[in-house]
């Protein structure tokens, strides 16, 4: 199960613009929910759900909420719960809340706040608002 | 003698540490591949310019409201209302609720209302609901049902709240 995630990460390129990936500008602020299977790069304002396959919380982006994914990289703020089954900080991301994490990588100088605990992997599958096809 | 003086300094640990040793490469090599993409990811996300514009994907639905003193393009399924610069809405998307905008560009289905300086619907276009705009374009084969009215007069006269009536909150 988790080769097939990484195998389906290794042939999205990240420099190619995927037609299927939506971006939250800048600019642009939300209150309410987000449901995809699909992938989601955040540099705006979320408060709310998000439910989706990948997130990435880019720099300067800010997230307020639950946050139920596959993966999760956060490079901005967040502050919430975060159900992923694999999750990445990177240094510039500002945590507060709580991850629930199957793996988890967290860069040197990340402001985190809140516990990191883990689970296994049928815990991400009985969550229900995981996607099924992983 | 140098080999001999060697070997009866180590302690008699170090065989131990020897049959250690082997495990643990195999766990790093089965740990760091899925330590490292995520972080090349991650450096990848960063250079990304944070000037993106925003796009709602034809996979992401949306319930609640989205602001935004850019642009937005909808190619996805939004419940609630849109406030932007400029709204393009795309063939095969979905809005129940209110586009307001300086610009808004229909080519997807819109059920509610839309409010903006300049309001186009293409031929791919379906709009319930009525539209208030000061210039309106709409192509020949575009679907309108609603009252269509110029910005600045009387609101409410005639009006249909379809968008209140349709929009799941």
């Amino acid at each position: 199960m988790l080769t097939a995630l990484w195998k389906k990460a290794e042939i999205v390129p990240e420099d190619v613009a995927e037609p299927d990936i939506s971006v939250l500008g800048r600019a642009l602020k939300i209150r309410g929910k987000l449901d995809t299977l699909g992938e989601v790069h955040i540099f705006g304002h979320v408060v709310g759900r998000i439910n989706v396959g990948r997130m990435v919380l880019g720099v300067g982006g800010y997230v307020e909420g639950d946050i139920v994914a596959k993966e999760v990289l956060l490079c901005g703020r967040f502050e919430g719960r975060i159900f992923a089954f694999n999750v990445t900080i990177a240094p510039s991301a500002v945590l507060k809340g709580r991850v629930f994490h199957h793996t988890i990588t967290v860069a040197r100088e990340a402001q985190i706040e809140g516990r990191m605990p883990w689970r296994p992997i049928n815990f991400f599958e009985t969550l229900g608002e995981l996607p099924k096809e992983i | 003698m140098f080999s001999r003086d060697k070997a009866t300094d180590a302690p008699a640990t170090a065989p131990v540490k020897e049959v250690e040793l082997p495990a643990r490469p195999q766990e790093q090599a089965a740990a760091t591949p899925i330590q490292a993409r995520p972080m090349d990811h991650g450096t990848s996300a960063k250079t990304r310019p944070a000037s993106e514009p925003s796009r709602i994907s034809s996979a992401l639905k949306v319930t609640g409201q989205l602001e935004s003193e850019e642009d937005i393009q909808i190619d996805g399924h939004i419940e609630g209302d849109i406030k932007a610069r400029k709204v393009v809405i795309g063939a095969g998307a979905t809005v129940k609720g209110t586009v307001s905008g300086d610009e808004v560009e229909v080519s997807g289905t819109v059920t509610g209302k839309i409010e903006a300086a300049s309001v186009t619907l293409s031929k791919s276009a379906r709009m319930s609901g009525d539209v208030v705009h000061k210039a309106l374009q709409i192509e020949k084969g575009a679907y309108i049902d609603g009252h269509c009215r110029p910005q600045g007069q009387n609101e409410g006269a005639g009006s249909i709240p379809i968008g209140k009536k349709q929009s799941m909150q």
